[in-house]
């Protein structure tokens, strides 16, 4: 047979192989074996020198074709397989789009902490600053810079943890003493009215503690965030505007605020701030007590002899403080039945939030 | 403090809203707490009149009645229609006003009241006697109203048996409202409307008889010391008869929640309760000496003295105790606090030494609180009782004792008045500026001069309006709050009206809000946690005092845990010195419940105090814990038990992102850290600063807590973590050459580190060495050897400046095999 013929019978073979090749190893076989290093009909290209010098320019032209249809018919080949193999990779690789993700778990933030959070944020961007105080204070920053000296009826209105006291002072009554956990945060008011600058826009959140025995609504510690401003021509009306944009802000835009009268003794005038209820609207229901408001914190204008002990004139600057605790907010937000679940840490709790 | 509202109205007029009435109150400053519903309210038992009266056909006393109640019941076209009811009583005719119990009444001995048939006769109701409805013990007939009785009402509240009790809650500013008048008082400023003190009327009514020995010639007061009792006052009433109270004082008392003891106690409380005077009776034959004198002196009490009070205690008595006592007997009362067991009124009583005085608040406030021992006295002392007017409300005491008590009031040579009144220090009233102007700029509202004016004078002040800005104004002695001008802004302002003030925000150019940088640092610790997988809790900030025993973790000599005096139990009776033990008691409640994987953190304070200081030491600190797995068992997802490395990364995690520099991870001994599990316990630190601790819980501790191990855990000092945080990392260039990695292996004895190795390859690696990163550790004693480890690291060589051959990589590593082999006595692993 000529070679031309063994050409044309090895390029028609190959065409046909490579036509009934079905995957990528097998066109990539037939490709080695035919256009390879040894192919077969890389063998011819090597041979050229063997060939009769007339036949040569015939031959080879014949070679180089059947060398262009083969590796014609292998790209396209491969093409065509690659698309065909992708599309069943695609098709075995489809899953239950229901089944869950691999996440990486992220823990919770603390329901009070998440509220401390946002209410921060608020005052944040009211131009206020954060402080924090320490949470054992002497029976001054506690009481009497706040104008509650040593038996001051108001002393009674919360029930105060004494720290036994080992510098060797003496309180004046038994079971007694200077050293105290703080049972408010307005400590921080007189420490910030000591050390900073006026004007004063500062909030202070923290842990506070009141001799009170844990059950679903009270626990012995809780959490306070103390407001203060100190500035010239603050009124009462800034007052109240502060509180109910907070209050708006925290819960909701429908939401109103109520001023009740009220007395604490770093105050004056002081009140108490309701904040309409989010269950019946102010209707009155079983969680407001059928009174439609639900009591949220206590503020006031600070009281001159606060700011005079602090070195403050007040017939210059005047300010007001207020005091809203933390559980009560949180519970107005999220129902929580029995406060003790904010200190049991229960995985199943926290995780909610 | 309780008020009736039938007892107020006498002296003010009570809006009829009674929840308009209670919201104001609420929005004036007095909280009301309950209300509570007082005397039997008589359902379905009416008023009625009636009509016809017809002999009872089978009967020969019975009645057949036509009765008229109104609109209590209709026809079916909706007009009053008449009842029928047969009666047993004789006493009546046809017009007679009367009282009927309609069906559904159920009256006094749980009788109910329902439609019969009393001999053939159908019988809609009863008509009612006043012993039926337990009024009185009359049964001679049905009760008779007087003939311009309405018909048809409801007859408690005709009759007014019920009553509205208000339990309100005084703030301590204000003692004055620890009265029925001074409850008056409030309202009348509350709505503006007048009020009226019955005080000079029932005074009035005291007549001192002139006869015998005079109170002068009696009684003699001492009070050495003026600040422990401004004034006391005494007066005598002789011949009285102790015994029952007549049911008006009985009732009154009733009302408030007061239970009647005998009727000179009842008029003292009633007294009391009225004008807010506490008063003590004695009785003066129990007082006075052999030569019929008593010598009264208001003094502090001895140390060591005793009292036998009035509840049948025996007091040892201090000298910040003031006492009222005698020459002969002592002490006989302790001030402004309790009666002494010894000259209490008895009912063989017949001589009363009154006493109506004012005592300093604060002692009174103290010797409470020493004592436990808290009484409506002692409350209203500890407020302020006005010094001004004590013998006015004696009087009125005293002439409603001889009128519910018989006797007579004992005559004084030195006054009119029957009083021995020793009263060393007068409070001067207060003078006051109001400044108008500054008023309404403060409150923010322009609030009217009359109005203003107006409120001040309800509650008492004199004010003097001389047309400037300035109004001049006298605070009562009754009220001790209003020491200043801001005290009298608040009056104004609350009975204004808070919600009258228009809502502004304050300006201010040039504020801005900012957290500290701690506040931050705690920020990036707290996201970092949560990214880690650990959830935020809190835990009790009170500890077990055995706690640090239990856990077995230990301090320096000299740091003491901080005590509480008044701890709500044993258990809660220390401040905690460390996170750990409450996150411990978390992990267990977690596993009691079924919930076995439980990683958690906290960021709170910790205690500590010394000999001789007076403020506790307090550190921020952030613990963890993690138990059983991460992820659950999933589809696709393996449980891991978490362990010390679990930890480990998250404190890694932390080091990476405050930017930690220098940090080294050192091994714990047992002694160190005894809490902690040998081997598995590692120290922290950055740079010179310790940050805190990482491991297992030693097993013994976990079983101390309940706790299911391992359990992971880290406690860090967050002052530390703050100060070595960096506000960011240097920037290095991102490599444009590729790298040459190879992986070598060493065989080392067990105890050469990791931290030890990768310094030593570090050094030995030179410049071109960019990072080693250990990715396997194997212990097998045939191929590696017993006592050896093989440790496998991935060494990653480049250049920054040009593409590394493997000729000058191979040099390299043949240069650090070497030298690691020297260093560590490493064998290379093929």
């Amino acid at each position: 047979m000529a070679i031309t013929e063994e050409l044309a019978q090895l390029e028609a073979d190959t065409l046909a192989a490579i036509a009934a090749a079905g995957t990528s190893a097998e066109l990539e076989a037939i490709r080695v074996a035919v256009v390879g290093k040894s192919g077969t009909l890389t063998a011819y290209l090597r041979s050229m020198g063997s060939v009769p010098k007339e036949e040569r320019a015939q031959v080879g032209k014949a070679v180089n074709a059947a060398r262009v249809a083969v590796e014609e018919a292998l790209a396209q080949a491969k093409t065509a397989l690659a698309a065909q193999e992708m599309a069943q990779a695609i098709d075995a690789a489809a899953v239950d789009v229901t089944l869950p993700g691999r996440a990486q778990v992220i823990g919770t933030r603390h329901l009070i902490n998440n509220i401390i959070d946002e209410i921060s944020e608020v005052f944040l961007g009211l131009g206020y600053s954060v402080a924090t105080g320490p949470e054992v204070e002497t029976d001054y920053y506690n009481f009497e810079a706040l104008n509650a000296p040593a038996d001051h009826p108001s002393r009674s209105m919360q029930d105060t943890f004494y720290v036994r006291d080992l510098s060797g002072a003496a309180a004046a009554v038994r079971g007694e003493s200077e050293v105290l956990l703080r049972t408010q945060t307005s400590g921080v008011q007189v420490h910030a009215m000591e050390d900073e600058e006026l004007p004063i826009y500062v909030i202070a959140p923290g842990k506070v503690y009141r001799r009170d025995v844990a059950d679903p609504s009270h626990l012995p510690q809780f959490h306070q965030i103390e407001g203060l401003v100190v500035d010239r021509g603050i009124t009462f009306g800034d007052l109240k505007g502060t509180l109910d944009y907070f209050c708006k802000q925290l819960f909701g835009p429908e939401r109103k605020t109520r001023f009740r009268a009220h007395y604490f003794p770093f105050t004056e005038p002081s009140a108490e701030v309701d904040v309409s209820c989010g269950i019946c609207h102010g209707e009155g229901c079983r969680m407001c007590k059928g009174t439609g408001w639900l009591e949220l914190l206590g503020c006031g204008m600070v009281d001159p002899n606060v700011l005079e002990m602090s070195g403050i004139d007040p017939e210059v600057y005047s300010g007001f403080a207020f005091g809203l605790g933390v559980e009560r907010a949180a519970c107005m937000k999220y129902n929580v039945p029995d406060l003790r679940m904010l200190l049991e840490g229960d995985m199943r709790f926290l995780r909610q939030f | 403090m309780k008020v009736s509202l039938k007892w107020l109205s006498e002296y003010v007029e009570v809006p009829s809203n009674l929840k308009a009435f209670c919201d104001r109150l609420d929005l004036t400053g007095t909280g009301v707490e309950a209300v509570e519903t007082l005397g039997a309210t008589f359902e379905h038992v009416v008023t009625a009149q009636v009509l016809a009266k017809e002999p009872h056909p089978d009967s020969d006393h019975m009645w057949v009645c036509t009765v008229d109640v109104g609109a209590c019941n209709l026809d079916e076209e909706g007009n009053p229609q008449p009842i029928t009811v047969v009666c047993g009583a004789q006493n009546f005719e046809a017009g007679d006003h009367i009282v009927t119990a309609l069906p559904g009444a159920e009256l006094p001995g749980g009788v109910k009241i329902k439609k019969s048939k009393l001999r053939g006769v159908a019988s809609c109701g009863m008509n009612c006697s006043a012993r039926e409805l337990g009024l009185s013990s009359d049964h001679s007939g049905i009760m008779i109203l007087p003939e311009d009785a309405p018909v048809g009402v409801p007859y408690a509240e005709y009759a007014q048996l019920t009553d509205m009790v208000l339990d309100l809650e005084i703030t301590p500013n204000r003692p004055d409202c620890l009265s029925m008048v001074g409850m008056a008082r409030e309202v009348g400023a509350m709505y503006r409307i007048p009020y009226r003190n019955p005080l000079n009327s029932m005074a009035e009514k005291m007549q001192p008889v002139r006869e015998g020995r005079a109170i002068d010639s009696t009684v003699s007061i001492t009070i050495p010391e003026p600040d422990r009792c401004p004034r006391y006052t005494v007066r005598i009433i002789r011949g009285v008869k102790v015994g029952p109270s007549p049911d008006w004082l009985v009732e009154r008392l009733a009302s408030i929640g007061q239970r009647s003891v005998n009727n000179v106690v009842d008029v003292t409380n009633y007294i009391l309760f009225l004008f807010g005077q506490p008063l003590h009776s004695f009785d003066l034959a129990k007082v006075r000496n052999a030569h019929g004198y008593a010598n009264i002196m208001v003094r502090a009490a001895e140390e060591g003295e005793h009292l036998e009070t009035l509840d049948g205690v025996d007091r040892v008595l201090t000298p910040d105790m003031t006492v009222i006592a005698t020459p002969d007997a002592g002490p006989i009362a302790l001030a402004g606090v309790m009666g002494g067991a010894a000259t209490e009124v008895d009912e063989g009583t017949t001589e009363i030494l009154l006493e109506a005085a004012t005592f300093c608040p604060g002692r009174t406030s103290r010797t409470s609180r020493n004592l436990g021992l808290f009484s409506e006295s002692s409350m209203r002392y500890e407020r302020g009782v006005d010094d001004h007017g004590i013998d006015v409300r004696s009087a009125a005491a005293c002439a409603l004792i001889v009128e519910v008590a018989g006797g007579e009031v004992v005559y004084a040579i030195t006054n009119n008045e029957g009083l021995v009144d020793a009263w060393p220090k007068k409070t001067e009233p207060k003078q006051l500026q109001f400044r108008i102007s500054r008023f309404c700029q403060m409150m923010g509202a322009n609030i009217p001069r009359a109005i203003v004016v107006e409120i001040l004078k309800r509650l008492g002040c004199a004010v003097e309006d001389n047309e400037g800005d300035r109004l001049q104004v006298v605070a009562p002695t009754f009220r001790p709050d209003l020491e200043r001008e801001i005290d009298l802004y608040e009056e104004v302002l609350r009975l204004w009206g808070m919600d009258r003030i228009p809502a502004t925000l304050p300006g201010g150019r040039g504020r801005f809000g900012t957290r500290t940088a701690a506040a931050l640092a705690n920020d990036i610790v707290v996201a970092t946690l949560r990214a880690s997988g650990l959830n935020d809790t809190m835990t009790y900030s009170f500890a077990d005092p055995a706690d640090m025993e239990r856990l077995g973790m230990t301090f320096e000599a000299g740091v003491l845990p901080v005590e509480l005096i008044n701890p709500l139990n044993s258990a809660q009776s220390v401040m905690r010195q460390s996170i750990i033990p409450g996150l411990l008691r978390s992990v267990a409640y977690n596993q009691a419940r079924g919930v076995s994987d439980v990683q958690l953190f906290e960021m709170g304070t910790v205690f500590s105090t010394a000999e001789g200081r007076k403020k506790p030491k307090e550190r921020q600190k952030v613990a963890g814990v993690l138990a059983g797995s991460l992820q659950r068992a999933g589809w696709n997802t393996a449980p891991v038990q978490l362990d010390f490395f679990d930890a480990k990364g998250v404190v890694e995690n932390l080091v990476r992102e405050l930017a930690l520099f220098k940090v080294r991870f050192a091994p714990l001994s047992s002694e160190e850290a005894p809490f902690l599990q040998p081997g598995r316990a590692a120290s922290i630190v950055a740079g010179g600063t310790a940050l805190g601790w990482v491991g297992e819980i030693h097993p013994r501790a976990c079983e101390a807590f309940e706790a299911k191990g391992p359990v992971a855990a880290f406690e860090l000092d967050l002052g530390a973590l703050q100060k070595s945080r960096n506000a960011a990392r240097p920037y290095v260039d991102v490599p444009s050459f590729p790298p040459i990695e190879i992986d070598q292996a060493f065989v080392v004895d067990e105890d050469v580190t990791a931290e030890r190795m990768g310094q030593v390859i570090k050094s030995a690696g030179g410049k071109l060495l960019e990072s080693v990163q250990l990715f396997d550790v194997f212990r097998d004693a045939e191929k590696v050897g017993p006592g050896k480890k093989s440790m496998a690291f991935k060494l990653v060589f480049r250049s920054p400046e040009r593409t590394l051959t493997s000729d000058e990589v191979e040099k390299t590593v043949a240069k650090l095999q070497a030298k690691v082999q020297g260093a560590t006595g490493a064998e290379v692993r093929g």
